[in-house]
């Protein structure tokens, strides 16, 4: 059937959702053919397809953070090969350099390939997913030690890794060398490459059927349509200037200001402090993600998102700032700071926009590293997981449990199940926190409480978590949340209390027990129905002293 | 005499035949109502309606939507769980996926137990299935009497690794049934022996949910048929298309969930089988969405990653279940279409339903949906509505697509062609996924389609996929009710076992399969089935070490031994090539065994009748201008489908009418009535030569 002369409205429509559904079969093809857990389960990947000139038509991710970043990358790209005319189909490009288009830390490790039409370069299929081990000081790639980016692991500052469909050796031998994880790290890479290559496959059957001047109309079109929808959300907005302060744990202080016109969101973040002498650092293209990612949620969070939606958005920072780091600063812990610049810029919009946010959540990835012996197989085991933590109450609403933080989308906790056989320890429990916090009208979600019983020697924890001396902020009168750490259970009895540790060794009998704080309260808690808080003390949620204290309960009954 | 009703949610489709006598195979329909609550009232009016004698039906197969529609209008049993001490909160926690991640105040939905239902035993077991600490049962009769007191009516069990080792659950089961014997109850393991604690538990709280109601509509409908002098055999249709004896059924009554539209695609396989076609997409194109499946190689694909309001802003609720793997998207013949404010166009999802139904019905619909593009490009007759029940309003169906093509700066031709184009492609996007993502070739397969819209989208959708045939089986409006006549006795056994392939473990794995098949025909023959009845499917689940995600691989035949072993990696291997593009030389790991027993429960085909060489003049019905989009506006041929005979063959452009549907057959394909009546058409497209699926 020839429809490439319908230059039409209904086959442009076509086309733009052509280019989700080939997103999501290449989120999906990674997903299924990757061997590391961070990618098939925490689901820390995302994939997208640009426009020659790397704008953002559609996008994948587990994590609504990767929504904005590939971008980025590819335009690095551009920048650095097509402008020269270097690129020939079939090569497949490479990048994990925060300052070098890799935005992140140098796990999230970028695969770029483009896509040809009769010659000309017509659009780029990419990929951006953690690589569990590729390197540095620290199995997984990540000390809470590392003050140079140099200790972290590899670094790939946007190479050819394919060149014309023939993978450069050299480099595949580089990589296996370095990681502590190389089969693991090579299945990825062709998971990876799997996702981009039916992306274009896909893409050039598009251009196929319709050819390539519509296909390229319908993606121009397709920006000014994000931008459209984007703008007029705009418009709905408070306007003014918006600002918050938090305390980081150490004791510095986020200041940020928010300006809101008819026509532009305009972050100011110079007031935050300098860049951090650990790798808790974001590069300004990470930054300006966080930003992206808000002005995203407060506008149209169930519509279109590609580049043209935060054409809006506007950043100002200044260099050698924690949200503007500078070689050779660290980056190893970037999704912290990025989490509290997200969540810091949220509580400024919270109290002017009700009806789009809620009270502040746990508000920290709490990643937690274990490794250690697996007492069955005898081979070493380690795995990365981000925790869920409790979300805030907002106007009308409950937050939610056991959730993963607002970095992460539809990533899946892991099965007990699942992770006992892989990783031969025992998990005593796992529970709602029952711990004081997040009273209100609405009251805030649970965090969890999870205990680890690592069943050989050798076992050790890192664990990075923020938010562990501020808790979760309540809003318009609800009670603040609870705080995020990790205590080890001594065999003889000690407790010992932490937030931030690296490769801490664990005895036989020792038990690490992860506690996720509670979500931020909303509204005054002596406003909360009788019944609501009866069924929350029903339920084991709540003392009845505590209601007592923060309900008023008896004195209302 | 063979029977099968099929409840559905407005409608309660019976189809029968006769085995024997001069009618033998001729399919017989009727309709009546579905009456909710007491959906047995409704298949006993069908019954009636039909006039047939109980007394002659041998074989009474029935499907029903009585248990999706408990789950989703919330209104099943009050249910307790108990699980291992330290994991009441599993189903509260679930997997903490966030997919509307966008949302600052997303909601997840609650788990259908609240946590004071929730209660908790002392036992553990490892993965390995050893015990670490014995089951302690001396809380259960606490739990028992607090679960009375709070009006309990379903006791759950799902205890941590009992995929592994099932007597823990066992033990829990007995003393809950010793304390309580009359409470409705079911431990995860008798549905599925699978790991994934969360999601089995869930499936063992959602069977328990809708057990005491299912048990008690099942029941009546056997004690009304008995009444009636019926004294053959009652078959539930499941999800996983097979049916199952309906003492098994009321047991795990979860395993009926996606009854329905199992049914259809197995109706399919059924046909596919009758007919001599193996490889089959199934498209049904109902009112208000469009499901479609692949079939390969006669077989049916099922899966066990079902979940019920599941989408792409929701998590939903998992069931560990077998269910046909089946495509669903909500695009059908009652689907509105609607301008956004950019001046996009969009179709569905949002459906006019039977009230107010589409602007040409005249019951109040105001918003022009899919059947009225189709009328106003002449497609459907305007006279000929339901029969001719109907007299369509074509004037407000032009006045919609008037005001339509204004919003959108377009002719209202246009706009009516750009509506079923993007339902088209709807449609499109989720054959592609059943198919091309899969790495299936659709030029190796037949677009079978049925439903009251399969016909009318089916010729121009198999021309963009490039399918070369499109079958349109006679009796497609009650296709389902079709395809429950004609299935066997179904169980799945799902056992998660986790090893390296090697020379050793293929031995273990050997043990494992002998003796789930032993037992899955034990239980088979003691139901009076007999042993050459009985086929046996054994499938596998195999990854490369350290993925998570499996793909199916079948086991080859007879004592698996080392020798079968390359033969095993090499299926994985080039199944693996087949979907994801590459090998690779790491360990293969094993994950488990599905294994599928089929019982013969004693069917008949329907009989060919002779072709004619009738010329299908006969069945012309007079000429019509029908705009067929880039195909271009012609003067179609119009016949009368219920005047098509064996052997009649024509050319298009062409549509074929009957009260119930409408059959497009594009300019220069060619339309064949086969010797059972039902349609087909090449689409022109020529087939890929390889002879089969790659």
């Amino acid at each position: 059937v020839n429809v490439k002369a319908a230059h039409d409205p209904i086959s442009t429509e076509i086309v733009r959702n052509s280019l989700q559904a080939i997103c999501d079969e290449m989120f999906l093809a990674m997903r299924k053919t990757a061997m590391s857990p961070i990618i098939y389960e925490v689901l820390d990947y995302g994939v997208a397809i640009t426009d020659a000139h790397g704008n953002l038509t559609s996008s994948g991710a587990g994590l609504p953070g990767f929504i904005g970043m590939l971008d980025k990358s590819v335009r690095f790209i551009v920048e650095k090969f097509a402008r020269t005319g270097k690129v020939r189909p079939e090569d497949i490009f490479m990048t994990n350099d925060p300052y070098n288009g890799g935005v992140t830390h140098l796990n999230d490790v970028c695969l770029i390939l483009p896509v040809f039409a009769e010659g000309e370069l017509v659009a780029w299929t990419a990929n951006m997913a953690h690589w569990n081990d590729i390197g540095g000081i620290a199995p997984g790639s990540a000390s809470t030690d590392a003050v140079e980016i140099f200790q972290e692991a590899v670094q790939f500052p946007g190479i050819k890794l394919f060149d014309e469909g023939k993978p450069n050796e050299a480099v595949l031998e580089i990589i296996r060398g370095n990681s502590r994880l190389p089969d693991q790290m090579i299945g990825d890479m062709w998971a990876g490459i799997a996702a981009i290559r039916i992306g274009k496959q896909r893409m050039e059957g598009l251009i196929e059927k319709f050819g390539a001047g519509l296909v390229r109309a319908a993606m121009a079109g397709y920006l000014d349509y994000g931008e459209s929808v984007a703008r007029r959300a705009l418009k709905t907005l408070p306007k003014g200037v918006f600002s918050a302060t938090d305390v980081l744990d150490d004791g510095r202080v986020l200041k940020v200001a928010i300006e809101i016109t008819d026509s532009n969101f305009l972050v100011d973040l110079d007031e935050c402090p300098d860049q951090d002498s650990g790798p808790y650092n974001l590069s300004i293209d990470g930054s300006l993600t966080a930003v992206e990612l808000l002005f995203k949620c407060i506008t149209s969070p169930s519509t279109v998102c590609n580049g043209g939606t935060f054409r809006p958005v506007r950043l100002k920072c200044r260099q050698r700032s924690i949200f503007n780091a500078q070689r050779p600063a660290a980056q190893g812990m970037y999704y912290e700071a990025f989490i509290r610049l997200f969540d810091v810029l949220w509580k400024a919009l919270a109290p002017a926009i009700p009806t789009m946010t809620s009270a502040g959540h746990f508000g920290s990835i709490c990643a937690t590293i274990i490794g250690g012996l697996h007492p069955e197989t005898g081979r070493h085991y380690n795995f990365i997981e981000p925790e869920l933590g409790g979300w805030g109450a907002g106007q009308g609403i409950d937050g939610s449990s056991a959730q993963f933080s607002a970095f992460h989308g539809d990533t899946y906790i892991c099965p007990v199940e699942i992770n006992e056989a892989r990783n031969g320890l025992l998990v005593d429990q796992i529970c709602l926190n029952p711990l004081p916090g997040g009273e209100g009208t609405y009251r805030g979600g649970r965090g969890v409480q999870i205990d680890y019983r690592p069943l050989a020697r050798k076992a050790w924890v890192t664990v990075a978590f923020t938010r562990s001396r501020t808790p979760p902020w309540g809003l318009n009168g609800g009670r603040d949340g609870s705080v995020n750490y990790i205590e080890v259970l001594r065999k003889n009895g000690a407790v010992e209390r932490y937030g931030s540790a690296s490769g801490m060794e664990l005895g036989l009998g020792d038990v690490v027990r992860i506690t996720t704080g509670n979500g931020g309260g909303y509204g005054d808690p002596r406003l909360r129905p009788i019944e609501a808080v009866m069924r929350d003390v029903e339920n084991e949620l709540l003392t009845r002293d505590r209601a007592d204290e923060v309900y008023d309960l008896s004195r209302r009954m | 005499m063979r029977v099968a009703t099929d409840v559905g949610g407005t409608f309660t489709d019976l189809v029968f035949f006769d085995e024997t006598g001069p009618d033998a195979g001729v399919i017989h329909t009727v309709k009546t109502d579905t009456t909710p609550p007491d959906f047995d009232l409704g298949v006993m009016d069908a019954v009636l309606k039909a006039r047939l004698a109980p007394d002659c039906i041998g074989f009474f197969a029935h499907g029903t939507t009585a248990i999706i529609n408990a789950l989703t209008e919330r209104n099943g049993a009050v249910v307790g769980l108990i699980t291992t001490k330290g994991f009441r909160d599993i189903v509260e926690i679930a997997r903490g996926n966030r997919p509307d991640f966008f949302n600052l105040r997303y909601l997840k939905p609650p788990p259908f137990v609240p946590r004071y239902l929730r209660r908790e035993v002392p036992g553990r077991l490892n993965f390995k299935g050893e015990e670490l600490t014995p089951i302690d049962l001396s809380p259960i009769p606490g739990i028992v009497a607090s679960f009375r007191e709070h009006g309990v009516e379903a006791v759950a069990i799902c205890l941590l690794h009992s995929y592994a080792n099932t007597t823990h659950e066992e033990a829990v089961l007995e003393a809950v049934c010793r304390e309580w014997p009359e409470v409705s109850v079911i431990a995860s393991h008798q549905i599925i022996r699978s790991w994934r604690e969360y999601e089995r538990c869930n499936t063992a709280i959602l069977s328990a949910y809708v057990q005491p109601t299912t048990d008690r509509y099942l029941s009546r409908l056997e004690s009304r048929l008995s009444g009636a002098g019926f004294n053959g055999r009652i078959f539930i249709m499941q999800s996983n298309g097979g049916v199952e004896n309906i003492e098994a059924a009321r047991k795990t009554p979860i395993t009926l969930v996606e009854s329905g539209p199992a049914s259809g695609v197995l109706g399919a396989a059924a046909l596919g089988r009758l007919i001599g076609e193996k490889n089959i997409i199934a498209l049904d194109i109902g009112g208000t969405t469009a499901k479609c499946s692949l079939i390969e190689n006669g077989n049916v694909h099922v899966n066990t990653s079902y979940a019920i309001e599941r989408d792409r802003f929701h998590p939903g609720y998992p069931l560990l279940v077998s269910v046909v793997d089946i495509v669903e998207i909500g695009n059908g013949g009652g689907s509105i279409v609607w301008a956004d404010e950019d001046h996009r166009l969009h179709v569905g999802p949002q459906s006019a339903g039977a009230v107010p139904g589409p602007v040409a019905y005249r019951r109040g619909g105001n918003k022009p949906t899919t059947t009225d593009a189709n009328l106003f490009l002449g497609r459907i007759n305007p006279d000929f509505l339901h029969g001719g029940e109907i007299k369509a309003d074509m004037a407000g169906v032009q006045a919609a697509f008037y005001r339509l093509g204004g919003e959108l700066g377009i002719s209202c031709s246009e706009a009516a062609r750009g509506v079923v184009r993007i339902a088209n492609n709807n449609m499109i996007n989720a054959l592609k996924l059943v198919s091309l993502n899969r790495g299936y070739d659709p030029r190796d397969f037949t677009l079978l389609a049925f439903g009251g819209g399969g016909g009318m989208h089916a010729a121009m959708l198999a021309v963009e996929l490039a399918v070369p045939r499109v079958i349109v089986p006679v009796n497609s409006g009650v296709f389902s009710a079709w395809g429950m006549l004609m299935s066997d006795l179904r169980r799945d056994y799902v056992q998660t076992y986790l090893t390296i392939l090697t020379r050793d473990s293929i031995r273990k794995i050997n043990q494992m399969v002998e003796s789930m098949e032993r037992m899955a025909i034990e239980a088979l023959v003691s139901e009076g089935i007999s042993r050459g009845g009985i086929q046996l499917q054994r499938m596998s689940n195999i990854r490369y070490y350290g993925q998570e995600h499996s793909v199916t691989v079948a086991l080859p035949a007879g004592t698996l031994d080392e020798s079968c072993l390359e033969e095993i990696v090499s299926r994985f291997k080039s199944i693996y090539e087949r979907e994801y593009s590459y090998r690779l030389d790491n360990e293969v790991e094993f994950v488990g065994v599905h294994l599928t027993a089929f019982g013969a429960v004693g069917k008949s085909m329907p009989q060919p009748m002779p072709l004619t060489d009738a010329s299908p003049r006969l069945a012309l019905k007079g000429k019509r201008s029908v705009d067929f989009d880039v195909f271009g506006i012609h003067q179609a041929d119009i016949y009368d489908r219920d005047k098509l005979q064996p052997g009649m063959r024509f050319n298009g452009a062409a549509v074929i009418e009957d009260a119930g549907s409408t059959i497009l057959v594009l300019p220069d394909q060619l339309a064949k009535i086969d010797a059972y009546r039902n349609i087909h058409i090449a689409t022109g497209n020529a087939d890929s030569g390889s002879g089969g699926p790659r």
